[in-house]
């Protein structure tokens, strides 16, 4: 249940090498057992140098793909988890669990007390979560409330320290990073009470109780017959819910060297009309700039981004009384330019969406809230209570009817 | 040296952390380790630039103290230090106690004979039991940070050498149940005693009321260090899943009684107050205490109910984790059908949980496919879908094109288990996964086909397909759609042609074949003038085989007018040799010739003329071989240079220890020459075999060779017979040497050992004379030997059966004239032109006299020779 190291790189496309590591962390107590467990299949933690090469190259990171490589582009080379094999120094390093997220490879090595070839299943590794643990409490270290490079920066200086707290020979001792530094600032507080084990300090603040429900909604709308749409509405509490909120369809005519577009939007009657914000945005990808534009708007604006080939339809904070909304226009492309206009793998020939992005407060499709004189709290001192609801669109598409759509399997009608 | 500087050492530990073994190698690379330890002593230094020095040391012990003794001095240096702290706060107390714990451990100094360890564990123990150590150890505000510390430490010492704190055990125990910090103590305990009761069980001995002792070990003797085991011992923490613990053998330990009550004590106490520890914390305790319990006989798990009631809820990816683990030790013991299918629900959920980032979604689903499962159907250790999980459950597990390929392929691998059961029990039901499967791989192939788009893409689409290949080879109905849309995919981007080439190689016959054949139309189907044609070329050599060559034959005939720069002529040439390799035929060789004539780059027009030779002059099998592999590397200049390095072994002749031996059978004694009759074996099968014969000095006419076409081990072969023209009547060494091919086709030289032509071979009878005129012929011969030639008398002895035997044995086929048991008269011829008269007269009872006579003097001696050896051999 050890980590034997663990590293943070910084993935820089374009530089000479492609990255660099930010942090490091070995641990040669759990080295030294490793060593003995796994006996002839031992393999030891490499330099910061060959493991940056290595992980690079095994997540597909470094930019060279124009030539096939069958260590890297063979069918059978398949990864199924974020657990990986690196080739350094022509032997394999294994188990490497490692992703990546907002530029930062989160990568660690977590002991395996058997031998390793062949590879013992990953469910049969305790290290494996708790490798996963480790590198999700170091990423939520440091990106809760992070904001720029400088602050960044600052939090991988304060790393070596946490670490030494929260993970002194390579076993957590706990996730939430949040606490060891508490322990740090709070190190000479002593506290004669029973209390849960991490807590070495208290916390000095008035106290706070906070309920947020915060619910998601998730929508796939094909207006076609063998398809059904779509939707899930996922938050603190998920329950079945009858509707989406806007129900509408989109129609996408190719025509010589002209797009016919037309668009409809309905709000559902038992929804809240009062938006923080509702848009719609209709990408056009795969295609040049848009040269030219008529259009007919029934409501709200239209934003046109031409080189982006983006056009962004701005609905505002309420629908109008009729709650629908109808968009129509034609649009002339330049040559595509690789370099600055959007690709995508999807949206290919007459294949194309528009994407919904609305906020409304105070409410939530489920009708689920919490309230804020029923709650109890068993504990010494009057918290503040407050709640809070809040519906946020997630994944809201609206498919061209007229073209072949990704379809999930749900919304196969059978 | 004094003293360095805040900003000397950060240079110094930046530089030694960029790449440690180059600066160990560099000048200051020894004194490192002891520089950094007398600096900690400086006063100049802040203590946050000690905690930096510390740091090192925790990462690097083994570059800076590699061996016991200087991990020893290193620790007793780092506990002076310690000990000579001022008695107020001070941040280095915690990461010197860590960092003498970690120059112990893996400096492999910790033992009874080491002081440092001896001072070490006693003020250990001491801390975690929050014993006052006097004022060296800082004010009471920092007693509580440090005891959990010492906790930490042991735990660390207990994990190197396992049995370290089996003498603790009831100490920590007590300690546990007053006022010690819980989580620290919880997981020391649990870890001592996990440990206890493997090394136990394994020496057949109980727990012996360890638990109970209550003593401070070192009370007023040394460390206890009985109970400890070797470190190259560590045994496989892998708590109670089947194969591990077959593997590490733990032997079921039947605790009695009273040990029995003590233990379920000891572990209920542990999980009683489980949850005041972190989720991290608690998940390492359940793995303890599984592996722990599960080698005990009687030990019922019912212990861990009261927790699953909570944990089977949990949120927590190391403590699910943990129930699975927990599910595998125990299964039904502990987990009801009900509880599986609620883990199976959860995990399912799990594995598709919004707010759960994507690593987590793919470890569960790892999970699932692994699940434990109370009685499973399927072979042990292979990735399959639990008997629970029906389709229904997974529908939001199933891929789609807007998945991130490693979830996509995770959830294409559930698919592929859903359609291949599905497939068992609904045969002949509109077989709906299998339809979704489709259109998923039609989307990754659409995918694949865009012009421009990044390999990972591409290279997505035949990861999917060889995961279909994989698990449904036997199911036409999805192997069909994937092999037309691949065949579309290559119709509208060649240039994937090397993913092609691969996913061939790599997938079984089901899909390989028909794709292979497929692929051919393909390629063969269009102008040779393509501008991908260097890529239909690259699949064209994969694809190749023996049937319908008229058209492969007719695209390179298009083509070659399209080559004509270097790799396009060479991809050409690779397209000809997998034919020649194939098949052959006259249209190749037209092709060939046309090739060798017509290509403008010279080591083409070589290449193609060297195929077209060896078209014209090696059967099938032998082109094979001489086509087969080359051993040579790649990075020469010409591409037929490298080539032939792989036809020289194929075609020049090899020279090669004799798989053969040759014998000499009985002589014939017939016909107007000596022919010498030749016995022989082979050790391995062998082909066209030429057998090459020499005479020394030229005492024989040349000698023809013989030819076998084929010979084989074990089969009885005719003996070879070897005709001999002797210039002169005497006995010679045969030079043997032997050419063959083997079966793998080579063309081999060997040099057997000589063969020895004796006198007594060369011996012819004269024709017989009539009945009546037998005696004359003889005297008539026996006179006409002189005044030319010589005579002799020689004593041949006999044996106890006489002379009749003697001669009949020895010299039957020379007899003239015989009177037995008396007379008898010899006339051997001796080519060219010589003969040797024996008459053996009034034989005795222990040898008879005989009279020789021939008419060339030369042959005397050897006749002499000749009859002594008969005697002796008697």
């Amino acid at each position: 249940m050890a980590q034997r190291a663990v590293w943070l790189v910084s993935h820089e496309p374009g530089t000479p090498l492609g990255g660099t590591v930010r942090f490091s962390r070995r641990y040669p107590t759990v080295e030294k057992r490793a060593r003995i467990f796994n006996g002839a299949s031992y393999v030891p933690i490499p330099e910061d140098g060959p493991f940056l090469k290595a992980v690079l190259f095994e997540l597909r990171l470094l930019d060279d793909d124009k030539d096939f490589m069958e260590s890297r582009d063979s069918c059978s080379h398949i990864n199924k988890t974020s657990i990986y094999g690196l080739t350094v120094g022509g032997e394999e390093l294994w188990p490497v669990v490692a992703f990546l997220k907002n530029s930062m490879i989160y990568a660690c090595v977590p002991l395996v007390e058997q031998t390793l070839s062949p590879h013992p299943p990953l469910i049969n590794i305790s290290g494996i979560s708790q490798g996963f643990e480790l590198l999700f409490g170091i990423q939520d270290f440091l990106y809760s409330g992070q904001k720029s490079d400088s602050e960044l920066n600052a939090k991988l200086n304060q790393l070596p320290d946490l670490l030494l707290q929260a993970c002194p020979f390579g076993t957590m001792l706990d996730a939430n990073f949040q606490n060891s530094l508490d322990n740090i600032n709070f190190a000479s507080v002593t506290h004669p009470q029973k209390q849960p084990a991490w807590r070495a300090g208290t916390y000095k603040g008035k106290p706070q109780v906070s309920i947020s429900i915060t619910e998601k909604v998730k929508s796939m709308q094909y207006d076609k017959q063998d398809i059904a749409d779509t939707w899930q509405v996922v938050g603190t509490v998920t329950c079945k819910v009858p509707v989406p909120p806007i129900l509408g369809f989109y129609q996408v005519k190719e025509e010589e060297v002209q797009l016919k577009i037309a668009i409809n939007l309905k709000l559902h009657e038992s929804v809240k009309n009062n938006f923080e914000f509702c848009e719609a945005h209709i990408p056009f990808y795969n295609r040049g700039p848009i040269t030219h534009l008529e259009y007919k708007i029934s409501f709200g604006q239209l934003e046109v981004f031409r080189e982006k080939s983006l056009l962004i339809w701005v609905i505002g904070q309420k629908f109008p009384k009729s709650m629908e909304i109808n968009l129509s226009g034609t649009i002339t492309f330049g040559t595509k330019n690789q370099e600055k206009q959007p690709f995508d793998q999807i949206c290919i020939g007459g294949t194309a969406y528009l994407k919904l992005h609305f906020k409304i407060l105070d409410y939530t499709l489920t009708g689920c809230y919490a309230d804020q004189h029923s709650v109890q709290v068993f504990a010494s001192g009057k918290p503040k209570i407050s709640t809070h609801r809040k519906l946020i669109s997630s994944d809201y598409y609206i498919w061209n009817s007229k073209a072949p759509a990704p379809v999930t399997y749900g919304s196969l009608l059978l | 040296m004094g003293p360095l500087s805040r900003e000397a050492w950060a240079q110094r530990l930046s530089a030694f952390r960029a790449s440690p073994s180059t600066s160990m190698a560099g000048p200051e690379g020894e004194d490192l380790g002891r520089d950094l330890l007398s600096d900690l002593r400086s006063e100049k230094l802040s203590e946050q630039t000690k905690v930096s020095l510390l740091a090192l040391s925790l990462e690097y012990p083994a570059q800076l103290w590699p061996d016991a003794a200087t991990a020893e001095a290193a620790a007793t240096s780092l506990l002076d230090t310690l000990v000579l702290l001022p008695p107020r706060p001070s941040a280095l107390r915690r990461p010197l106690l860590l960092a003498a714990t970690t120059a112990l451990a893996v400096g492999g100094a910790l033992g009874p004979t080491s002081e440092a360890s001896c001072r070490l564990l006693p003020l250990l123990l001491g801390l975690a039991m929050g014993r006052d150590l006097g004022r060296g150890f800082g004010p009471t505000s920092e007693q509580r940070p440090l005891q959990a510390t010492a906790c930490e430490c042991l735990r660390e010492l207990e994990s190197c050498k396992p049995g370290l704190l089996g003498g603790s055990l009831g100490l920590l125990r007590s300690l546990l149940g007053q006022e010690g910090p819980v989580q620290p103590l919880s997981l020391l305990l649990a870890l001592a005693l996990r440990n206890t009761l493997v090394l136990q069980s394994r020496a057949g001995a109980g727990l012996q009321g360890l638990l109970m002792t209550k003593v401070f070990p070192t009370g007023s003797g040394p460390w206890d260090w009985t109970l400890t085991e070797d470190d190259t011992h560590l045994q496989p923490q892998i708590p109670s899943w089947p194969a591990a613990e077959r593997e590490c053998g733990a032997a079921a330990l039947e605790p009695s009684l009273e040990e029995a009550k003590e233990l379920r004590a000891a572990v209920a106490q542990l999980l009683d107050t489980s949850y005041l520890l972190t989720p991290v914390a608690q998940a390492q305790l359940l793995w303890l205490l599984g592996w722990a319990l599960r080698g005990l006989r009687g030990q019922p798990p019912a212990l861990f109910k009261p927790q699953l009631v909570r944990l089977l809820g949990t949120a927590q990816l190391t403590l699910l984790h943990a129930v699975l683990a927990l599910k595998a030790a125990f299964g039904e013991a502990l987990f009801t059908a009900q509880d599986e299918a609620l883990l199976l629900r959860r995990l399912t959920l799990a594995a598709q949980h919004p707010s759960l980032s994507p690593p987590t979604h793919l470890f569960y689903l790892h999970c699932l496919l692994s699940f434990p499962e109370n009685c499973p159907l399927g072979p042990e250790g292979e990735e399959a879908a639990p008997l629970l999980l029906g389709p229904r459950l997974c529908h939001g597990l199933l891929p789609s094109l807007l998945h991130d390929p490693m979830a996509l392929l995770a959830r294409l691998h559930l698919l592929c288990l859903l359609c291949a059961e599905d497939e068992e029990e609904e045969k002949g039901q509109i077989q709906t996964p299998q339809r979704y499967l489709q259109e998923l791989l039609a989307g990754l192939q659409q995918r694949a086909a865009l012009d421009g788009g990044p390999r990972a893409l591409a290279t997505l689409c035949f990861q999917a397909s060889y995961l279909v290949a994989r698990y449904l080879g036997g199911q036409p109905l999805v192997l069909t759609p994937l092999i037309h849309g691949l065949a579309k995919l290559y119709r509208a981007r060649p240039v994937l042609a090397p993913h092609f080439v691969d996913l061939l190689d790599q997938v079984g016959p089901e899909l390989g074949e028909p794709l292979r054949v497929m692929l051919w139309q393909e390629v063969v189907s269009r102008r040779g003038t393509d501008e991908a044609l260097c890529w239909h070329l690259q699949l064209l050599a994969k694809v190749v085989d023996g049937d319908s060559q008229s058209a492969t034959l007719s695209f390179l005939q298009d083509a070659a007018a399209y080559c004509t720069d270097w790799v396009l002529q060479q991809a050409l040439l690779r397209v000809c040799r997998a034919l020649l390799r194939v098949s052959g035929g006259g249209g190749l060789a037209d092709l060939l010739q046309a090739l060798a004539r017509q290509l403008e780059d010279p080591d083409g027009r070589d290449h193609a003329r060297l195929y077209y030779i060896l078209l014209a002059h090696l059967a099938g099998p032998k082109l094979g071989v001489a086509l087969g592999p080359s051993l040579a590397a790649p990075a020469l200049a010409s591409s037929l240079v490298a080539e032939n390095q792989g036809f020289a072994a194929a075609l020049m002749v090899q020279e090669a220890p004799a798989p053969i031996r040759l014998s000499l059978g009985p002589s014939r004694a017939e016909g107007p020459l000596p022919v010498l009759q030749l016995q022989v074996e082979v050790l391995q099968p062998i082909y066209s075999l030429e057998l090459r014969f020499q005479v020394e000095g030229q005492l024989y006419a040349p000698l023809e060779a013989i030819h076998v076409p084929c010979l084989c081990p074990g089969r009885p072969a005719q003996p070879l017979l070897l005709p001999l023209q002797p210039r002169c009547p005497a006995p010679a060494q045969l030079d043997v040497r032997a050419l063959y091919t083997t079966p793998t086709g080579l063309t081999c030289h060997s040099h057997l050992p000589p063969l020895s032509v004796n006198f007594a071979d060369l011996f012819l009878p004269f024709p017989q004379p009539p009945e009546g005129s037998r005696q004359s012929f003889f005297e008539d011969l026996w006179d006409s030997c002189l005044p030319k030639g010589a005579e002799s008398r020689v004593w041949c002895p006999l044996g106890p059966q006489g002379v009749k035997p003697f001669v009949s044995r020895h010299l039957e086929p020379f007899v003239v004239v015989a009177q037995p048991p008396t007379r008898y008269c010899i006339a051997i011829r001796l080519p060219p032109d010589s003969r040797l008269l024996l008459q053996l007269d009034s034989a005795q009872a222990d040898g008879v006299p005989v009279a020789l006579r021939t008419d060339d003097w030369a042959v005397l001696p050897l006749a002499g020779d000749y009859l002594r050896g008969l005697s002796a051999a008697v």
